[in-house]
Formats: structure tokens, sequence, C-alpha cells
């Protein structure tokens, strides 16, 4: 007699893909939250750049208004600023948060505190720490009266202008003390999964500690670091509290200029304002799809994030 | 090529010893198996001895040369990791290549070296395929070769097969036999299967609760075992007591001469193995015994028997016992093993 046995061939790990219907019914009440709020505000945002805004008079569909910003020289010097501050405090974030890593990952399990200690920046907003860097480094702030006190200067006036400053060392102060341990966690976690295995693999194949270093460390975090980094960019490059706090006057940074254009008394202000902050979408939007596909192909090579 | 030597070591993590007092030679050439079951201490020393540890006291020597203080890097030995732990980054060209890359090495060499081992491992034409494209077996052999490529004194196997599934197992079991084999590099090699141990090694140290119970030859371990502890972990599960009296061994179930014992009167342990009990025919030789259960084996049938106040297991080739049957068995005096009292 013969026993025919039939089998799903499913296990706990191979389990059935559920299809896109059921996982669009799933997701589809934070899709549609996000839809209207986040795709709704961006179709507004855009007729309005298009300069179709009927409460002003304007019904007419034009990159008129584009084309102004592009053109005016403002724009230029806004953009270069805006970068220059997110990729200075992207990469002084990250070179600070590999060296955070690194250490943290020597630290033994009985040393949680101190890991609980470095996320404590995670939780804290922008804003919160921007108002920190004020009264610390204002010409009137903390350091300021600190040195005037130990006789390093003779007034306030002689102490150096580290906020509202043509360098935006306040803006990327804040941002690097924000995103230092988001970006070191994003590495630790990579680090604490395979890095130190393979860190000791390094060591019984011969090699040394700067070795280790270029052509272990580094390779193992890269995707987590690139795609972190990415996201810090994108983040500073659209954020506009921290600047709008501790920027300088002129140039200002786009996202603030954006914003002041919108929130002019004169509504045909607004369309320009409109379109400076699509362009500053499409640049942040770009920084997210990069860090999405860097992800992508990293796990496509078997790396582990 | 080199010798190794590990003398009175002892290691430990926190306050609590790992390893007391452990000491083990392995020859020049010789391949030499630390078995032992999981949490014994075996991966622990290996890592000791590739320097990822630092022993509490004792010396270690590879080579003739005393490696205690020298970092990972710097000692003659290198390490084949239980996980494949290859570098994903990279493909099976440069991961066989790292460590000549390390070492300074010009490209012509790394090629011409990494092209023989990988001959050597059965990997030849893979060497352009990433990590991930290869299959558990493939990467494991890579693994193997990035350790081999360097020439190392002493070649450290941390139970690099323990993943794999049992044809694959046995293919590299065999691979890795004919590979030292070839190379003659000294090899320490991990694993907590007897079978494994036993077949693979020269010389075989069995490792208990983080200290050694006996070191010696496949054969010394299975058929001599130094306690019954030893005895057990190599499958022994037939133990009996008697009595020692005038060189003679005397317990219910068999009577053995055992000059070379001297305890006169002691209770002693004695054991047998499973596969040397006969069940017999003959009526009037052996124990007499009833039949508990059976259990088929594929090529033997192990047979659980009692007899008076114990129960005998037995394997025999496949038969049709029954549960209930009535068995004698017969213990051959010479197959008996008599464990000298401890002091």
């Amino acid at each position: 007699m013969t026993t025919n046995v039939t089998s799903t061939g499913n296990n706990a790990r191979t389990r059935p893909n559920p299809g896109l219907p059921v996982i669009g019914r799933l997701v589809a009440p934070a899709l549609l939250v996000v839809t209207v709020l986040f795709g709704g505000g961006l179709l507004l945002g855009f007729l309005q750049g298009l300069g179709y805004l009927p409460a002003a008079g304007m019904k007419v569909f034009t990159l008129q208004h584009f084309a102004n910003v592009l053109a005016d020289p403002d724009f230029f010097r806004s953009l270069g600023l805006t970068l220059y501050i997110s990729v200075t405090s992207t990469a002084a974030a990250a070179l600070i948060s590999i060296f955070m890593a690194l250490v943290l990952t020597s630290l033994a399990q009985r040393h949680r505190v101190v890991h609980f200690i470095f996320q404590i920046p995670l939780t804290v907003p922008h804003l919160v720490i921007a108002v920190a860097v004020v009264f610390m480094f204002a010409p009137t702030g903390l350091f300021s009266r600190a040195a005037l006190k130990l006789g390093l200067i003779n007034s306030s006036a002689s102490f150096p202008l580290l906020t509202n400053d043509s360098w935006g060392i306040g803006i990327v102060c804040t941002y690097v003390w924000k995103e230092v341990p988001f970006i070191t966690l994003m590495i630790l976690s990579v680090l604490r999964r395979t890095g130190v295995e393979l860190l000791e693999v390094g060591k019984t194949l011969k090699a040394g500690r700067r070795q280790r270093f270029f052509y272990i460390t580094l390779p193992t975090i890269f995707p987590s670091l690139g795609a972190a980094c990415l996201i810090v960019f994108a983040y500073t490059f659209g954020a506009f509290e921290v600047p709008f706090l501790l920027g300088q006057t002129y140039p200002m940074t786009l996202p603030v200029w954006a914003y002041k254009n919108y929130s002019d008394v004169d509504l045909l202000a607004r369309p320009e304002g409109i379109a400076i902050g699509l362009i500053i979408a499409a640049v942040v939007t770009t920084a997210v799809v990069a860090s999405q596909l860097l992800t992508k192909a990293a796990r496509r090579r078997g790396l582990v994030l | 090529m080199g010798d190794l030597e590990l003398k009175n070591i002892t290691i430990g993590y926190g306050n609590t010893p790992v390893i007391r007092d452990f000491s083990l030679t392995v020859e020049n050439g010789q391949m030499a198996s630390l078995l032992g079951p999981s949490g014994a201490g075996k991966t622990t020393v290996l890592r000791a001895v590739a320097g990822l540890l630092q022993p509490r006291s004792g010396a270690i020597i590879i080579d003739g040369r005393p490696a205690n203080g020298l970092p990972p890097e710097k000692r003659n030995a290198v390490m084949v990791f239980q996980k494949t732990l290859l570098f994903p980054f990279m493909n099976v060209e440069q991961n066989i290549g790292f460590g000549l890359q390390m070492q300074g090495r010009s490209t012509g060499e790394i090629r011409r070296r990494v092209e023989k081992i990988l001959e050597l491992t059965e990997l030849t034409g893979l060497n352009r395929r990433k990590i991930h494209e290869l299959s558990g077996g493939q990467q494991q052999r890579v693994s193997l070769a990035r350790a081999l490529v360097l020439k190392p004194a002493i070649l450290l196997l941390d139970e690099p097969l323990s993943s794999l599934d049992a044809t694959l197992r046995q293919h590299m079991r065999e691979l890795i036999q004919d590979i030292q084999a070839q190379t003659r590099i000294t090899t320490l090699f991990v694993t907590h299967d007897q079978a494994e141990a036993l077949m693979m090694s020269q010389r075989v140290c069995l490792l208990l609760n983080g200290r050694i119970r006996q070191v010696g030859s496949p054969r010394e371990l299975f058929y001599r075992p130094a306690d019954p502890d030893v005895a057990r972990f190599f499958g022994g599960c037939n133990f009996f007591e008697g009595r020692l009296k005038n060189g003679v061994y005397y317990s219910q179930y068999a009577t053995v001469a055992a000059p070379g014992l001297s305890a006169n009167g002691d209770r002693l342990t004695a054991t047998i193995r499973p596969e040397d009990i006969r069940i017999c025919a003959d009526g009037n030789r052996g124990i007499t015994g009833r039949v508990q259960k059976t259990s088929f084996e594929g090529t033997t049938t192990r047979i659980w028997v009692q007899c008076q106040d114990r129960v005998f297991v037995v394997l025999a080739p496949v038969t049709d016992l029954q549960a209930g049957q009535s068995v004698r068995l017969h213990l051959p005096p010479d197959k008996i093993r008599i464990f000298a009292a401890e002091n």
C-alpha cells in the first residue's frame, strides 16, 4: 500500500507571501492619512508653485515663479549656504559617529548606562537643542560669561560669534549634537551583529589595527553609514527651525527663505516660497531615494544592515 | 608547520575560570581534536591559542616560540571559525587573498597562491563569485582556503562543519583530512561530535567541565576510556559494579581476570560497549534477561534488556526480537573494561 504525503512546503521561515491586495488592505488606514496629509499638501503646494492661487486672484498655470526663483542671484547663495551646512554637519556627525560606534562597541555590556546617556539627544527636539546652543554660544551666553569671568576676554563683544554667524557654527553644532546618536546607533547595530566577529577574523588573518579599520570596519559599516548620512543630509537640507533661530539674516538657507516668502503678508510672494519649497523637496526626495537604493543594493550583496 | 604546546593554561571570564590547568602538545604535522560537549571550554582554548583571549596563567608555545604576549596578527596561527565569517563585501578571490594582502605580498604572488589553494579546496572557477552566491559548503571551503593560503604553523578549526548537512559534512571531513595530509599543517580541531573527532584526528583530547579527562589515540579513548565519564561520552551506557579479589573481578554479570588491578576487596565499576554484548542462542551461556524494547537504527537494532536489577543496552544486527521476549546475553570478558578505584 502506498501513501501519498502532501506538503505545502512551507515552514515558519518560508511563510507564503499574503499578496499585494492583503498587504494593501492592512496598511490602507496609515497610507490614507499619509496620502491625504502629505500628498495633499504637496499637490496643493505644487499648484500654488505653478501660480494657481485663486485667493490672490491668480488662476493661470505658469512656471514663471520657478524661473523667478532660479534667476534670483540670492538663490544660489542660499543654495550654497544650505549645502554647506548640510554637508558639513553630516560629514562632522559621520566622523564623530564612527569614532563613537567603535568606542561603544569595545565597551562591555555592563556599560549600558553609557549607551543610555548617549541616546538621550535622540529624544530631544531640534528646537530645544537650538535654544540650548543660543544659551551657551551667544555673545551673552554661558561660555561668553565664563570666559569673561576667567579673564579670557575683556567684554562680551570680544567673544567670537558662534550663533547667527556667517559660518553657521551654531547650526552645524546643533545638527552634529542631534544627529551623532542617530548615525552611531545605525552603525553600532551592524558592528555588533557582524563587525566584531569580522574584526577577530581580520586579526587572525594578520591584519593590523589600521588595516582592520580600513579593510574591514569601513566596508562593513559603509551601507548603513551611507544610508544614515543621506537621511541626515536630507533632514538638515530641508529643516528650517534651526537655521531660522541660529542663522544669519543674509544669506538665508533655502528653507528659511521659503518660509519667509510663504508667510509674507503679500500673498503674491507665496508662489515663490512654494517654488523654493518644491526645489527643496526634490533634493530631499532624491537623497531619501538614494538612501533606499543604497540599502537595497547592500542587501542584494548580502551585507548586514 | 610547527609544534603547539600548551602548558598549565588557566583561562577565565571575569572571576569564573573556564579552563583549569590545561596542558596539551600537538606535534608537528599532527591533527589533534579537542573534543567535548557544548560549554566544556573547547573554543576558549582555541581563542587563547589564536591570541583572541589571554590566559590567566600558563604558557602557549607555537613553533617553539612563546606566544603569550603576542597579538593575534603576530602569531603563526590562523583560526577558522564556526560561522564562515567571510567578508561579504569581497568576492571569493579577495576573501582568500585577504591575509596575503595584509602581509603586503605582491599581486602576482597573491594570485598564484590563491589559484593553488582554490584548486586544493575544490573551488576552481569560483574566483569572482560573490559570497552570497555560494552554498554553505562552498562558503566553508572559502573560509578554510583563506586560512590555508597563509601557510600557518598552526591551523585552528573551531567546529567548522557544524552548520553543514550530513552528506556535505562527510565530504568536508574527507576534504580536510586530505588537505591536512598534503599540507602537513599542524591542526587543532574542535568538535563536540565524537565520531568526527575519532575519524579525523591522530590524537584526541577529551575536555569535560574545563579539564582534560583523557588524551590519546582515537582507539585508546574509544576502547580504553580512563573513567566512566569518558566511556559515557563515547556512547558507553552499560555500567555495573563488582569486587576485585586476588586479581579477579567478580560481578553478578561477569567474572573477569584483572591482573593489572590491585585494589583488593574494593568495589569497582566496569563497562562494556553495547556492540560488544552478544545475544546468544546457547541456553547455558551468559545471563538471562527480558527484552524491554527495541529501536530500529538502520544497519543495527538497539535492544534494551532487563537483567536482574540492571538494564543492558545491546547493539545487534537487525533482529526480530520483540518486547517481553526472554534472551540470554553474553558479556565477553575481554571486552569488559574495569575502572581503577579513584583515590
